[in-house]
């Protein structure tokens, strides 16, 4: 009980202390908004004014924009750490690994949640889609990707942030792992956007909770030998 | 003078009685492709000693503290800290040892005490006892007037004295000083000095690796020389160049390695 207690300390030290340094790195973190917003006006521009496209589109385009965010997120989460050789001194407190990865992985999905939630309105506006009644799925689902996002995206950019190509290994070794939770967080979108005529969201979302539990258990199990030399 | 409480590990018990050294390394080489940064050093440490790690540029002063502190795992050989083989229960020995790098490992975005607060809470403070040991260490190394301060506008002296504070705040019974003066101003150095006297005071093993041999010697009980990756010259007390009877035969293997 103890163990627990103190692991919980931990996760909530280290997600409050990334936390602090993203609302404080404000420029960083609006850049990344700013990126996001600018892949769904150039994906808008690509499709055409079609506005019957563009909300056919939009699902898929608002989590290409938050994919391409959540990228940058996870990447300067752990850039944090190793700037000064924090990353290092991480490793060498004497705690739990996977509370270390448990306040890492906090930290990316609370950032992803409100890059998701500050891109649906933008999604809602540029691409014309009543959002209507839908906004409690949609924020479900985008919570729900957004974990597991941050789940796996915590592993793999403690794996590449010692890398000397990080920025482009991050993306190329995680992108594929995370294309079935993509699928289905896209599909609930889409599900959620449309009043679920086809009664599909409740699976979808169900979907999403496994990958997340999945993704959840093998970053845990592998992030305590990514800190090892 | 701010008052200095020097926080240190329980000691373990020995089996059988005996007291197990505080640092007991076995052949310990490491490579770095095919460079062998450590050659083969078997080194024996005695509880509560203060040892100066002297030696030229490259002679593996720094590759030895993070064997030591469980950062890098050795190529070859054993350790033992406390006691404990580190190569089997690293996270026990991460509870007792604590290593002073190069790098002081500060979040730039944080102030001095939110750094400390979070150094404090990792190495198992309560919430209310964390914030009092931080302000404390801070007071101890001159920075109680930066406190609310963000590291990124501190300099390196300052940034070194911050992680002075965080070795402060951890509770450790073997201490991995890397350059602990470099970059410190003469106020800061003698501020070392008077840290390493007090942890010798309070039992605490001490291991400084230094280019100011003059300096850590007229400090130590034991000097111990490295020279490309080997044990050089062990002199004093409470050192000793490794276990009765180990053999030195690998560590040539391993030096060959680096033709």
């Amino acid at each position: 009980m103890n163990g627990l207690r103190q692991g919980l300390a931990v996760a909530m030290a280290i997600a409050r202390k990334d936390a602090i340094s993203e609302l404080r790195g404000r420029q960083a973190a609006g850049s990344t908004l700013f990126f996001a917003a600018l892949v769904l006006l150039l994906f808008g521009f690509a499709l055409g004014p079609d506005s019957r496209r563009l909300a056919e589109a939009a699902p898929g385009l608002l989590w290409l924009a938050i994919v391409f965010g959540g990228l940058l997120t996870m990447a300067r989460l752990h850039q944090l750490e190793a700037d000064d050789g924090a990353f290092e001194q991480l490793a060498l407190y004497p705690v739990d690994r996977r509370a270390i990865y448990a306040g890492k992985a906090l930290a990316g999905a609370a950032v992803m949640l409100v890059l998701g939630g500050l891109l649906l309105p933008i999604v809602a506006i540029l691409y014309a889609i009543p959002i209507g009644t839908a906004w409690l799925p949609l924020l479900i689902a985008v919570a729900l990707g957004a974990i597991g996002f941050a789940a796996i995206g915590t592993a793999y950019a403690g794996l590449t942030v010692r890398m000397r190509a990080r920025e482009v290994m991050l993306p190329l070794l995680m992108l594929p792992v995370v294309a079935p939770l993509l699928l289905a967080a896209v599909k609930a979108t889409a599900a959620s956007l449309s009043g679920d005529p086809l009664g599909e969201l409740g699976s979808w979302l169900q979907l999403l909770v496994a990958f997340d539990v999945i993704m959840l258990v093998v970053g845990a199990g592998t992030y305590g030998f990514l800190l090892e030399d | 003078m701010p008052q200095t409480t020097i926080y240190v590990a329980p000691r373990l018990a020995g089996t059988l009685g005996t007291i197990p050294p505080a640092v007991a390394t076995v052949e310990l080489a490491r490579l770095f492709g095919r460079s062998a940064a450590l050659a083969g050093v078997s080194l024996t440490v005695e509880i509560g000693r203060t040892v100066a790690l002297l030696g030229p540029n490259g002679a593996g002063k720094t590759t030895l503290l993070r064997i030591l502190a469980t950062a890098i795992r050795p190529s070859y050989g054993t350790l033992a800290i406390d006691g404990i083989d580190a190569l089997r229960e690293p996270e026990l020995v991460r509870g007792r040892a604590v290593y002073l790098s190069h790098a002081t490992a500060h979040y730039d975005d944080l102030t001095a005490e939110e750094n400390l607060r979070f150094a404090a809470t990792m190495f198992g403070w309560g919430e209310r006892e964390g914030g009092e040991v931080s302000r404390e260490a801070l007071a101890t190394v001159g920075l109680d007037g930066h406190a609310g301060q963000r590291v990124c506008t501190f300099s390196a002296g300052m940034r070194k004295r911050l992680a002075l504070a965080r070795v402060l705040v951890a509770r450790p019974s073997l201490l991995l000083l890397d350059e602990p003066h470099a970059a410190l101003d003469g106020d800061g150095m003698a501020l070392v000095d008077r840290l390493i006297g007090l942890w010798k005071e309070a039992g605490v093993t001490v291991m400084v690796a230094s280019h100011q041999a003059e300096r850590v010697s007229s400090m130590a009980d034991a000097t111990v020389r490295l020279e490309g990756g080997l044990l050089a010259e062990v002199s004093g007390a409470g050192a000793s160049a490794g276990p009765v009877g180990a053999r030195q035969r690998p560590r040539v293997a391993v030096a060959r390695m680096d033709r």
